[in-house]
């Protein structure tokens, strides 16, 4: 057992550490502040809801505001009240380029293809690559 | 289902017989899997004559392909259509040729060029990869570059309205041609088919796939690709 003084020690003082920290919203940090500051309006009467509005936020993709509702002390829902209007804030949609149909010939090693029958093939490119490779 | 193949071994220690293996590997495919043939594995499973217990390991990899592609697509790529035979070709078809490859692979290939009717594995490139234009069948309409992996197309062209939309049940006609680039033929050649089964939204759907670069051309003519799908350089002179 005199093992375990130690290891009991330690988590102590990793359970110190993290009741020390506290959690960090980054540059929001001050919009979200659970602190119901002068922007704070109390929700509807008889309830502890709090709506907080931060303020205005510039980043480099454009400005960002939220407004965070608390019920006591848990964030109940965030809104963005201003976002950037930059792909990167929206859903990955995959960026598709469009261009129109070419007829090309060039040299290749190989062709791909919808499947070619046997009988297709003898007059496919491919086959013309295969004997040409010998 | 019979189609072409075409193997580029570069590598000048890799023994005759690892190509010998890899063709006995497809016809073995062929035997075991195909729905054309009354006694293969896949058309007894089809029939409901075999028990869980009885299937193969390589059948079980290949079922588990085409319930994941069905669910992903939302029922537009099935291998199960009302009315016609249980047909996991367009599954089985870029799994076994990957295996193939695989088997090159391990008798030491590096630098090799695998074709299935089409359908291409890379390797130790870069590869000059044509994809054939879907209206002159002697034409390209890009050129793209692959070092290593794998690339499918999808169309029409060859064997007519065959992929079918399993939602509506009616042939899928929005695309002339779907070109899927991914690590693996396995996912190229399915996501290729499945993607052409969905018509105008797959080309979205493949192209947010992690991995997946698409070039598709859609009745019309139009060309939409990702940004990322690896177009080769210009041709040189020599064209």
């Amino acid at each position: 057992m005199k093992r375990a003084i130690p290891v009991v020690a330690l988590s102590v003082l990793g359970l110190i550490s993290v009741w020390r920290y506290e959690p960090s919203l980054g540059p929001t940090e001050t919009t979200a502040a659970p602190d119901p500051a002068p922007s704070a309006s109390a929700g509807p009467p008889g309830s502890s809801t709090v709506i907080v509005e931060g303020t205005t936020i510039t980043t480099e993709k454009g400005p960002v505001q939220v407004r965070a509702t608390f019920e006591g002390d848990r964030i109940t829902a965030v809104r963005m009240l201003q976002q950037p209007n930059h792909p990167q804030t929206k859903t990955a949609v995959p960026k598709l380029v469009a261009q129109t149909l070419e007829v090309q010939s060039a040299d290749v090693d190989t062709v791909t293809g919808a499947t070619i029958t046997s009988d297709a093939y003898k007059e496919s490119l491919q086959a013309a690559l295969d004997a040409k490779g010998g | 289902m019979g189609f072409p193949v075409s193997l580029r071994v570069d590598d000048e220690d890799v023994p005759e017989r690892a190509a010998d293996a890899v063709f006995a590997w497809l016809r073995e495919v062929d035997e075991r899997f195909s729905p054309f043939k009354p006694g293969s594995e896949v058309s007894r499973h089809g029939r409901g004559e075999l028990e869980p217990h009885e299937l193969s390991e390589d059948l079980v990899e290949v079922l588990g392909l085409c319930e994941r592609y069905r669910l992903a697509t939302g029922g537009a790529f099935d291998v199960r259509l009302p009315g016609r035979g249980f047909d996991p070709c367009a599954v089985v078809k870029g799994w076994s040729v990957q295996r193939g490859a695989q088997l090159l692979r391990a008798a030491g290939a590096r630098r090799f060029c695998l074709n299935a009717g089409g359908d291409v594995v890379a390797s130790g490139g870069p590869w000059r990869v044509g994809v054939r234009h879907p209206e002159h069948a002697g034409r390209l309409c890009t050129v793209l570059e692959l070092t290593d992996g794998a690339v499918a197309t999808s169309a029409r062209y060859e064997r007519g309205d065959h992929i079918i939309d399993g939602r509506t049940g009616h042939p899928a006609t929005a695309l002339l041609s779907m070109t899927v680039v991914a690590a693996t033929l396995t996912e190229a050649d399915s996501v290729a088919t499945a993607a052409f089964a969905m018509g105008a939204e797959g080309i979205e759907w493949a192209a947010s796939l992690a991995g997946c670069e698409v070039f598709a051309v859609v009745a019309g003519g139009q060309v939409l690709r990702t940004a990322d799908f690896p177009v080769a350089e210009e041709p040189s002179a020599d064209v």
